[in-house]
């Protein structure tokens, strides 16, 4: 029987990932690296898994699965490269961009100056922990200017983490498309944006396939070394698709057969 | 030719290289967290000194890199450099000794390790001076906040030197524990093991200059690498070569090849 390793921390392993650890205590042996219980010494390089699925994003997961990727041959999914450019915002509009990948303008700017465009979305710097998107909306001027709180919290609180802010360009669209893919396959859905539409899950629906995003999210893939991920798109008046965000930890609870999916992918993916 | 200077701050070094640019006839812009916006508004300027590794300027530096726009020290490097686990990697890939080193929490820590393994080392993950470095002698010195995530190393009982390098340039200099680069330090000639350290470390990274942080172990006498750093201030640089006009014209030599300038 193949051995997959999970790296997890509390918050994923009690509220996303219990259906998928059912699923997997039939078809494999399976151990847990728990972020919070965890010890790392970087002199142990003694793993008999087969796989480790990184289902998390902390300090402790991102370090520990660097160990494995280099003490170690046994593939680790996704690798520390992808989850990294994927919550660090600006590190992946800029690869993006350059790759010619559409993203919506963007920039750091200093914490008291005004951004570069008049609709902007202000989101964490780094889409790190645990946290939803909370957006405070307001309009000025005919100007959509959207702030998630814990972006604010992050600059402006008693013990800030930054004195800069990330912006994006605000795009307005009917829907959002949200794609999943599992290595070469992609699942297709869309849904009202969370601006439109506060509980955005109800109106989820899955899609046909949209070539131009299939195109653009195995290409995104590829070049952050993403095997799992869920790729935003929202859709401008122009009909042109922007890329807004980037997860390496999506929550797979929302595709149908999403654990089995993941859970089979991963499988196939191991070193023996 | 206009430079942008990526720094935490406006004095000490990066002014230094500023005054000597624009005697020399260069456009020169200091560009700290107070007036540094990161956007294709930056592509103005023919090439960047990252002076700094703080995230914002990292930042910069990656920016400036995807936009074809010469970055000295390399962004790359110098992140991997101030991350003590991407540091760790780096440091043993060309061969030299580091500390034993571990992640977790407290109670994790704790629970691992009797009161005679202590002391050890608490520092931030990204970090490369001696800003949030403390040590731990028995485990009553942890944090009252037991699911903290910690980087810990093991404390090497020896002689600690600050180990700077310009080109092919060596000022080595004996300091106390914990003490930052600006700190007293005693100029010694240095150890044959040392300088192939700087020489090793320059050559695997393609460094024009930069610093390491060295301990000779009292027990082993092993030299080991506690620390990097790809652009100090020099504050003990003590040896004839001045590090300001060398350092200028080494970046300006390697812009004029990343740049195809003969």
């Amino acid at each position: 029987m193949k051995k997959l390793g999970l790296i997890i921390d509390k918050y994923h392993l009690e509220k996303k990932a219990q259906e998928f650890i059912q699923y997997m205590r039939d078809k494999c042996e399976l151990s847990q690296y728990i972020e919070e219980t965890y010890f790392v010494d970087y002199k142990e390089h003694n793993f008999d898994e087969d796989i480790f699925f990184v289902k998390g994003k902390g300090d402790l997961i991102l370090n520990f699965a660097k160990l494995l990727e280099r003490a170690t041959d046994i593939p680790v999914i996704n690798s520390t490269k992808g989850i990294w450019f994927a919550f660090n915002r600006f590190l992946n509009s800029t690869l993006l961009r350059k790759a010619g990948i559409r993203v919506p303008e963007f920039s750091l700017n200093p914490k008291d100056d005004k951004p570069p465009f008049q609709d902007y979305i202000v989101k964490n710097v780094r889409d790190q922990d645990n946290y939803a998107f909370d957006p405070e909306v307001q309009i000025i001027n005919n100007h959509v200017i959207v702030h998630d709180k814990r972006a604010l919290e992050e600059t402006y609180e008693k013990n800030a983490l930054y004195n800069f802010l990330y912006y994006q360009e605000y795009i307005e669209s009917e829907f959002e498309y949200k794609i999943y893919g599992v290595g070469e396959n992609l699942y297709y859905y869309k849904q009202k944006p969370l601006l439109r539409e506060p509980n955005k899950m109800k109106t989820r629906t899955k899609i046909e396939p949209i070539t131009e995003l299939g195109e653009i999210a195995h290409k995104v893939m590829e070049l952050l070394d993403l095997k799992i991920t869920s790729l935003d798109f929202l859709n401008s008046d122009d009909n042109i698709y922007y890329l807004t965000d980037v997860n390496s930890t999506p929550n797979f609870n929302y595709m149908s057969n999403g654990p089995q999916i993941i859970g089979e992918y991963l499988l196939s993916q191991a070193k023996r | 030719m206009k430079i942008g200077i990526l720094s935490k701050r406006e004095t000490g070094f990066a002014e230094k290289m500023q005054s000597y640019y624009e005697e020399k006839g260069f456009e020169v812009t200091i560009y700290t967290s107070r007036n540094l916006t990161v956007n294709k508004m930056l592509l103005e300027n023919d090439f960047y000194i990252l002076k700094s590794k703080q995230l914002l300027f990292l930042y910069a530096g990656y920016f400036l890199k995807a936009n074809n726009i010469p970055v000295i020290p390399d962004p790359s490097i110098s992140y991997k450099h101030k991350h003590r686990i991407e540091s760790y990697y780096s440091i043993r890939n060309v061969g030299l000794n580091t500390p034993d080193i571990y992640l977790g929490t407290p109670k994790t820590i704790k629970s691992q390790f009797k009161q005679l393994d202590y002391p050890f080392i608490v520092k931030p993950l990204m970090g490369s001076s001696s800003e949030g470095i403390r040590i731990i002698k028995n485990s009553a010195d942890f944090d009252s906040d037991e699911n903290k995530i910690l980087y810990i190393e093991k404390f090497i009982d020896g002689i600690h030197y600050l180990s700077y390098f310009i080109d092919k340039h060596i000022c080595v200099g004996e300091k106390q524990p914990l003490k930052n680069e600006h700190s007293e330090v005693k100029i010694v000639p240095p150890d044959e093991d040392i300088k192939q350290a700087l020489i090793k470390w320059r050559d695997k990274y393609n460094l024009l200059f930069g610093h390491l942080d060295m301990i000779r172990e009292y027990k082993t006498n092993n030299l080991i690498v506690v620390d990097s750093g790809t652009f100090p201030e020099f504050t003990n640089w003590k040896i004839i070569i001045d590090p300001v006009s060398t350092i200028c014209n080494l970046i300006l030599e390697r812009y004029r090849e990343m740049a195809n300038i003969v």
